[in-house]
């Protein structure tokens, strides 16, 4: 098993300026000793540049983050990286997370056919708010973090050598446990009204593939 | 067609009472205010049909007692 992972983080949008700025804090926090990270930004985040670290450092993580489909995921610019029945089989042997809509759908099913050990996405639009004033400084935005940090639960688990069933749950948890936040007495009326779109996240995270696949040791 | 319209009214007061000065992400659909997510809701649009599921989801989960369930992966699936 390598010790390296590969990550996207393009931004193109509001959108994937956003989902892209959490994920590298998350990376960035984890300090993992386990895994050495290898992250394709902004305008990097292509098809040619994600084929090429992959032939050459066979990451046992993929972290994608971006716009997707049922069948795809995309990088900076929407550019498709990976799509089922083209290329999938590019995430053989490898755990995959992606944090970009519905792509669980189709596309995790189809990676788990050619040899991936686990795809673990979202088979619905992943949905999330964000305070507008807050868009030129993602990562200070409160609001915004009520979904992507237990989003972002999924690869903290996975870095801390949990299985990839694990880093499911572990996330659901952390979706539920922002959802009994936003419940109890501490929380304001207007954030109240994330609950249901939490919710639809929680229930649209599936895990496909070995739920007892690792990606650190 | 009346349960429809119900249904539209209902998702529509519920979104009344999102935060005015926040904007939701729904993937590659974009951004939106709540204001132009309720006109969506109205027009009935594939935005508008994504927030009607969404909430239909929440009464279904609500009824199952969602908020007090250690919610598992029990839907994934092997391939």
């Amino acid at each position: 098993m390598s010790n390296t992972a590969l990550a996207t983080t393009p931004r193109s949008d509001p959108t994937t300026r956003y989902i892209s700025a959490w994920a590298e804090k998350t990376i960035e926090d984890l300090k993992s000793k386990n895994l050495q990270f290898f992250v394709l930004a902004k305008e990097r985040a292509t098809a040619s540049i994600f084929d090429s670290m992959i032939k050459k450092h066979k990451p046992s993580l993929i972290f994608f983050n971006g716009h997707g489909g049922p069948d795809l995921v995309a990088g900076h610019d929407n550019e498709i990286l990976i799509k089922a029945n083209k290329n999938e089989i590019v995430l053989k042997g490898t755990v995959t997370y992606a944090l970009s809509c519905s792509s669980a759908k189709v596309l995790g099913p189809a990676a788990v056919k050619v040899g991936a050990k686990a795809y673990i996405g979202y088979n619905e639009d992943f949905i999330f708010f964000i305070s507008p004033e807050k868009i030129s400084r993602p990562r200070e935005d409160k609001t915004a973090d009520i979904f992507l940090t237990p989003a972002n639960h999924v690869i903290v688990s996975l870095a801390k050598g949990h299985t990839a069933g694990d880093a499911t749950n572990a996330a659901h948890g952390y979706f539920l446990k922002s959802v009994q936040r936003l419940i109890s007495s501490e929380a304001s009326e207007d954030d109240r009204e994330y609950m249901r779109y939490l919710i639809w996240d929680m229930k649209s995270l599936v895990c496909y593939g070995d739920n007892t696949a690792t990606v650190a040791k | 067609m009346d349960t429809e319209k119900e249904i539209i009214d209902l998702v529509v007061a519920r979104l009344q009472n999102l935060p005015s000065n926040k904007e939701i992400s729904i993937g590659s659909s974009g951004e939106f205010t709540k204001d132009q997510l309720i006109e969506h809701v109205k027009k009935d649009d594939e935005v508008g049909k994504k927030m009607v599921a969404i909430e239909m989801d929440f009464l279904r989960s609500m009824k199952d007692g969602i908020f007090y369930e250690q919610y598992s992966t029990s839907n994934n699936a092997k391939v």
